[in-house]
């Protein structure tokens, strides 16, 4: 079979003009978000860096103590993420925010996972070990996990962390929401019960939103006008309010659209009708065949 | 020695507190346990004035700190023992915190709708478990107390606003821990103090209790003597 250049491109053309009259992918991608999660409300102006949240959910989770419980001198001077034995810790920020004597005044900030409305991580999750539940919660199952450890690297948080030293049975680490405690019938999470000034507030999210509004309408010289998490990503069942600019209290700047619309667009359009493969396999198939013809021994006339 | 009678001299009516605690008892750390436990109905509704029309409520209603009836409470609810029960119960000067501040409103911030009312109810009338769906902007008791004492200590700059500052530590009875001959002299009771509390014992070493001289103003005979003192001729030493 000959194919000259010209005849090749033309067939690409045609493959690219068919490619690009199709119409869009199929199926548009939708939230599969749960109607009426339930969410925290971290409202960082009331927390005063106690770090009882840390024991109460190292308690609930049967993880080890965290470290200096009751000594708070020197465990704010490093900056700490959750891991394989902390689902959730505090740091101190100083923001440049000062007191009527000049003194700087510290933002405690409680980090854990955010429960995304539409995860990241449970997109990326292959095995299907992660999952959004009813109550908000994003579940993990270790029996279905493989250890790929691609929640991890597509949570936009930096969240989920993984016990590197079990080489036998080793599990991928994050808040749980308290899933035992919140799926019964006025179940409180560990950090929110124990919570001496209520930074951290329970409850649906729709009624938490509210109650964030009512706060920065009633108090609009305590906070930002943002709630944090109302929109982010899709928007998080965990959300912050703040009187520091958000980015400073390491809760970076995200879009708006949630991480799998992207991801999972790009893949579903790339898979519609195989055409991608399909696409794929004709013009390497193409290729091969060109340089053949090219490679081709010149004719040795009558051998 | 001489050292280990004084800490002895200073632990003893400690030790004899604790066990005296079966016969007698304080009655207002009584009355204040009793009034801890009960509850009250919950105030749906609020009147949500200013600060400063509330202060003026409550000067035309002629309220003033000669009000203030009930000198001492024990924060000790059981709306907030029901969900958890960590720290021991926080004793709250109530006359006292009214005089230094000077101003109900400081607490007594909003008022039942209800006209009947009293101008002054307690935290928990409004306050009461926390996440109630039903008033979600309600905050609860524990966090209600906690938001209040430790933003106006962080303001006046005065006050503790660290937990074992404020609830009181947890002691264990002693009857079981301490095993004493009868009638004990008081080297012995130290020495049972120190087993446990060698480091108070040496904490005590380097203060004023037991470092002091000076006059002794009502000891006959020394009353400008300064050189005497635990930290010079006193006797009664371990
Ligand atoms: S914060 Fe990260 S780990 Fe938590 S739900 Fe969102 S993507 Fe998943
Ligand atoms: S328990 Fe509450 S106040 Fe204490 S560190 Fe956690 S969020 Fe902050």
């Amino acid at each position: 079979m000959q194919i000259t250049r010209r005849h090749f491109f033309r067939v690409m053309g045609v493959a690219g003009a068919s490619v690009a009259v199709r119409p869009p992918a199929g199926h548009a991608w939708q939230s599969k978000a749960p109607p009426d999660p339930y969410g925290c409300l971290v409202d960082l102006t009331r927390c005063v860096g106690c770090r009882k949240c840390e024991e109460a959910c190292a308690e609930v989770n049967c993880l080890p103590e965290p470290e200096r419980v009751n000594c708070q001198c020197t465990i704010f001077e490093k900056d700490r993420r959750p891991d394989h034995d902390a689902y959730t810790v505090v740091n101190r920020y100083y923001t440049g925010k000062v007191d009527e004597f000049d003194k700087p005044v510290p933002t405690f900030a409680k980090v854990q996972c955010m429960h995304c409305q539409d995860p990241a991580c449970v997109s990326a999750c292959i095995v299907g070990a992660l999952t959004k539940d009813e109550t908000g919660t994003v579940r993990y199952d270790v029996t279905k996990c493989i250890g790929c450890r691609y929640c991890m690297v597509a949570c936009p948080f930096e969240i989920p962390a993984y016990e590197y030293h079990d080489p036998i049975t080793p599990k991928v680490m994050k808040c749980t929401f308290c899933y035992d405690r919140i799926s019964k019938q006025g179940g409180v999470p560990g950090c929110a019960t124990i919570c001496p000034t209520e930074a951290i507030t329970f409850g649906r999210r729709d009624t938490l939103l509210e109650v964030a509004k009512q706060r920065l309408k009633n108090n609009p010289a305590r906070y930002l006008p943002h709630i944090y998490g109302e929109k982010e990503v899709g928007g998080t069942s965990w959300m912050y309010l703040s009187g520091v600019p958000f980015e400073q209290v390491n809760l970076p700047a995200l879009p708006e659209t949630p991480s799998p619309k992207l991801s999972e667009t790009v893949q579903h359009s790339l898979f519609t009708y195989l055409w991608s493969p399909i696409l794929l396999f004709g013009v390497l198939g193409g290729l091969m065949a060109w340089f053949n013809k090219n490679d081709n021994p010149p004719d040795k006339g009558g051998v | 020695m001489i050292k280990k009678i004084m800490v002895c001299a200073c632990l003893i009516p400690f030790l004899a507190g604790v066990c005296a605690a079966e016969v007698w008892k304080a009655p207002d750390q009584e009355q204040a346990r009793e009034r801890a436990k009960e509850t009250v109905p919950f105030v749906k509704e609020y009147k949500d004035d200013c600060q400063i029309s509330r202060r003026i409520c409550l000067m035309d209603a002629g309220i003033s700190l000669d009000d203030v009836t009930t000198v001492y409470f024990l924060l000790d609810s059981p709306i907030i023992k029901d969900r958890e029960d960590h720290y021991e119960p926080v004793r709250f000067a109530h006359k006292r915190h009214a005089a230094l501040v000077d101003d109900c409103t400081q607490c007594h911030h909003y008022r039942p709708k209800d006209e009947n009312a009293l101008e002054t109810t307690r935290c928990s009338a409004c306050h009461q478990d926390s996440f109630n769906p039903e008033y979600p902007e309600r905050i609860g008791l524990k966090a209600a107390y906690h938001q209040q004492c430790m933003e106006c200590h962080q303001q006046e700059a005065k006050g503790p606003v660290d937990c074992t500052g404020c609830h009181l530590k947890h002691v264990p009875d002693h009857k079981e821990l301490v095993k004493l001959p009868d009638n004990p002299d008081p080297i012995q009771v130290t020495k049972a103090c120190l087993e446990c509390h060698d480091t108070q014992g040496e904490d005590m070493l380097k203060t004023a209790h037991w470092l002091w001289r000076g006059p002794s103003p009502y000891t006959t005979g020394h009353r400008k003597d300064i050189l005497h003192g635990k930290g010079t001729t006193a006797l009664n030493n371990f």
